[in-house]
């Protein structure tokens, strides 16, 4: 199986990929040091397993679930030093999670558990806290756009783009549907979500679609097809 | 009646006059004009005395033919004078209509003479609170001669208007009698005010002198709080009492027997004789201040017959609920009864001693309920922090021995310096070290991700402060602050001393601070923060400023001790 380590201390993810790099059947395919580094290396490598810790700068394991596309969602095995809200939500033992430091003995019993494809995985959104803010790759650096200041998200052919109160584009590595999934941002086009907050008036077109018309002047598309809802989930039937 | 006769005669009406006036100067009526009048209220006090002096001094005066020679002016002007031209126009319109109804060939002038006094005085006043003398408006020379003026005045008015000249033999007849009389009356009138309120003042200052010499020496001796078994601490607080209010004896009592005494008769009002005393049980029972001058309300001491003292005053002390929790008796002998001390003092030695048994209770309080606070937060070491370092270690083990031996080390001088007293003080080269061991752990948890900066001059190394007052504030700064940052964080540690303060600065940037919602956010810096306030008061304590995402910067500010050592 293919593994991926996320964990923001060094000699923690030294640890980790120590122990298992002893066994086998585990091809450690990547590290990273933080939930951002995370998500570009999950939508590109594609591990099977990702080894989580919950606690990081920014953006929490558990924050990072949220981003990613439900359907594409990897097994996780969540670490944790301490965590009162992780041990929690886990103690069903319907997820894996490792206390750190790493028992050599519990990882194998993990690993057992992944090899018999136990994990499960449809349900980690459930244990996904809201989205906050949207990380998006720049050049250098890293920017944390915060979901209120979204006017509207916009599928391309090249990625999908957030375009701020402030006029400015974002390239973001998450999905349409997980946004639509995890912000309160609505569907109004097949290629376009838009922040409810931020709609100034919905213009009604000859040919039963619409525009969305955002407090900052830019203009967003409604297709026949979702006007209806969209009208009906901002309260006007 | 030649004028000297009627002049004596006129000074004697006078007399019974100022005897009035000196006996309402005891009372709560004069109260309004013991100072320069100015609101409503006293004003219409003042009015009425002024117009009762008035209408008085025309009853008082004598029948000259059909007129009178009077003492009515000194009514009116003292009116002006005390309250002003307002006032004194009132009061001289109350004064002359009362004696222009009593008829008579002079009634009118005699009127309008009154209501042109009560003018004159007025303005004396006006003029003085104006040169902002308002202080002198009470001198009684220049009052007097205020008077004397509103007398000539009105002479003159009765001249000109009594136009028959027959009459003009009454005026010289009356003229230098109410002259000498008014002048005198009014001055002496003001002479019984200024002299009342100095004994007043005189009064006030010796008690409230008392009182506050008396709080000064008792505030240490009560901060411990009023515990009968303290019975050394319960002697020095009723000599304390003795000595500044001179009484014979001082006993202090709880609700059952006595703790403490001193004075006439200490050799058998010893302490842990039970109350037997009525008038102490029902101070206690009723919760009121017992007066038993030796006068009205006899006293004797119920120990044995021969015993002095003769009078006593019972002071119940109360706790926070107002329940009584004893008595302070301050006695007098026979000889002497109450001279010293009065029950306005006695009640507020007890409100005083009542309230420091409060503030004493709440300060040990606030101080246990701190100490625990803080053993708690030091006993429970950051759990996720105790983790992460023994992950962070077991790493290290394989990559490094010798490192990790370090990390051991400064493992466990950070243990042990969580396990220090919180009360006590320790150097700030002590607290440093405390600071590095768990700044050593950080770093290797965090590699480059975190840099530290220390700036303290060597010679602040030896300043005393509380311990435990730094590590919070720096794990505070990473676990909030830099460990958040996707970059790397920056933490710089510097002291340095401003005037007769210290001021240490933990500065990072990652500009994360919020101010601490609901819950323990941030428990340990508010510990630090309260600590220091509360120890050195004022002025001291922590100060935070915040650029967002930018930096955070914390500030302690306590006062420069430098050690001894």
């Amino acid at each position: 199986m293919n593994v991926l380590i996320v964990d923001d201390e060094t000699p923690a993810r030294e640890e980790i990929a120590r122990l298992l790099s002893r066994v086998a059947d585990v091809n450690i395919v990547g590290q990273c040091a933080n939930a951002v580094e995370a998500l570009s290396a999950i939508n590109h490598l594609h591990p099977d397993v990702v080894f989580l810790d919950i606690n990081m700068p920014q953006i929490s394991g558990l924050e990072l679930l949220g981003m990613l596309d439900p359907e594409e969602m990897p097994r996780v095995v969540f670490l944790t030093a301490y965590s009162e809200y992780a041990l929690k939500a886990f103690e069903q033992d319907a997820y894996d999670y490792l206390l750190k430091p790493v028992d050599p003995a519990r990882l194998d019993v993990t690993l057992q558990r992944l090899r018999r494809d136990s994990a499960p995985v449809a349900d980690l959104a459930k244990l996904a806290t809201p989205l906050r803010q949207i990380p998006c790759p720049g050049h250098q650096r890293v920017q944390l756009v915060k979901v209120e200041q979204v006017e509207y998200a916009n599928s391309t052919g090249t990625g999908v783009f957030l375009v701020t109160t402030d006029g400015v584009e974002h390239f973001t590595e998450l999905t349409l549907r997980t946004l639509e999934e995890r912000t309160p941002m609505l569907r109004c086009h097949r290629q376009y979500l838009v922040n409810p907050e931020q709609i100034r008036e919905i213009v009604f077109q000859e040919l039963g679609g619409a525009e969305i018309v955002t407090h900052g002047d830019r203009r967003v598309p409604v297709s026949r097809r979702l006007l209806g809802e969209l009208k009906e989930k901002l309260g006007f039937a | 009646m030649n004028p000297v006769a009627l002049s004596l005669t006129l000074l004697q009406q006078t007399c019974v006059y100022l005897v009035v006036a000196y006996l309402l100067a005891g009372t709560r009526i004069f109260i309004p004009l013991m100072h320069v009048t100015i609101r409503l209220p006293q004003r219409t006090a003042c009015y009425v005395v002024c117009s009762l002096f008035c209408i008085m001094g025309t009853y008082l005066g004598l029948h000259i033919d059909d007129s009178i020679a009077h003492t009515r002016t000194i009514g009116s002007v003292l009116g002006g004078v005390l309250g002003g031209p307002v006032v004194g126009l009132a009061v001289g319109l109350t004064g002359g209509l009362h004696r222009y109804s009593l008829g008579g060939s002079s009634a009118l002038p005699c009127a309008i003479a009154t209501v042109v006094g009560g003018l004159i005085g007025g303005g004396y006043h006006r003029y003085m609170i104006g040169r902002g003398k308002a202080a002198t408006v009470f001198r009684p020379v220049p009052v007097a001669l205020v008077t004397l003026v509103a007398i000539v005045v009105e002479m003159a008015i009765l001249l000109l208007m009594l136009k028959a000249p027959a009459n003009w033999h009454l005026v010289e007849q009356i003229a230098i009698p109410m002259g000498v009389a008014n002048t005198l009356g009014a001055g002496m009138f003001m002479r019984i005010l200024v002299d009342r309120r100095k004994l007043f003042e005189r009064q006030s200052t010796v008690f409230s002198t008392k009182a506050l010499a008396i709080a000064a020496r008792v505030e240490g001796l009560l901060r411990e709080g009023f515990d009968p078994d303290a019975s050394a601490r319960a002697a020095r607080l009723v000599k304390v009492i003795q000595e500044e209010s001179g009484v014979g004896a001082v006993a202090m009592t709880d609700t059952r027997q006595l703790v403490a005494f001193t004075g006439i008769g200490a050799d058998h009002h010893l302490p842990g004789t039970v109350i037997e005393s009525a008038l102490t049980l029902q101070a206690i029972e009723r919760n009121e201040v017992v007066y038993a001058d030796g006068n009205e309300v006899p006293y004797r001491c119920s120990i044995p017959p021969k015993c002095s003292l003769a009078s006593c005053l019972i002071i119940p002390l109360t706790d926070e609920e107002n329940q009584v929790i004893g008595t302070i008796k301050l006695y007098e002998p026979r000889s002497r009864l109450f001279s010293n001390i009065n029950r306005t003092l006695g009640e507020g030695i007890g409100r005083l001693l009542s309230n420091q048994i409060l503030a004493g209770r709440y300060l040990r309080q606030r101080e246990m309920l701190q100490q625990s606070e803080i053993k708690l937060l030091q006993a429970q070491i950051n759990p996720h922090f105790l983790f992460n370092a023994l992950n962070t270690l077991i790493s290290v083990i394989r990559r490094d021995p010798e490192r990790a031996c370090t990390l051991v080390f400064s493992l466990s001088t950070f243990f042990r310096s969580n396990l220090k007293r919180p009360s006590e003080d320790a150097r700030l080269i002590e607290e440093l070290a405390h600071v590095s061991s768990y700044l050593e752990i950080e770093q290797a948890r965090f590699g480059d991700r975190l840099q530290v900066e220390f700036d303290v001059p060597d010679r602040l190394q030896h300043v005393r402060l509380p311990a435990f007052s730094l590590q919070p504030v720096v794990e505070n700064a990473i676990k909030h602050g830099t460990s958040q940052l996707l970059g790397i964080g920056r933490v710089r540690i510097s002291a340095r001393q401003d005037g007769n303060d210290l001021l240490l600065c933990v500065e990072d940037n990652a500009g994360l601070y919020k101010p601490p919602a609901e819950g323990n956010d941030g428990l340990g810096v508010n510990l630090v923060r309260r600590r220091i306030a509360n120890r050195y008061g004022a002025g001291y304590g922590m100060d935070i400023e915040c650029e967002p995402e930018v930096m955070t910067r914390v500030t302690l500010r306590l006062p420069f001790s430098p050690s001894e050592l």
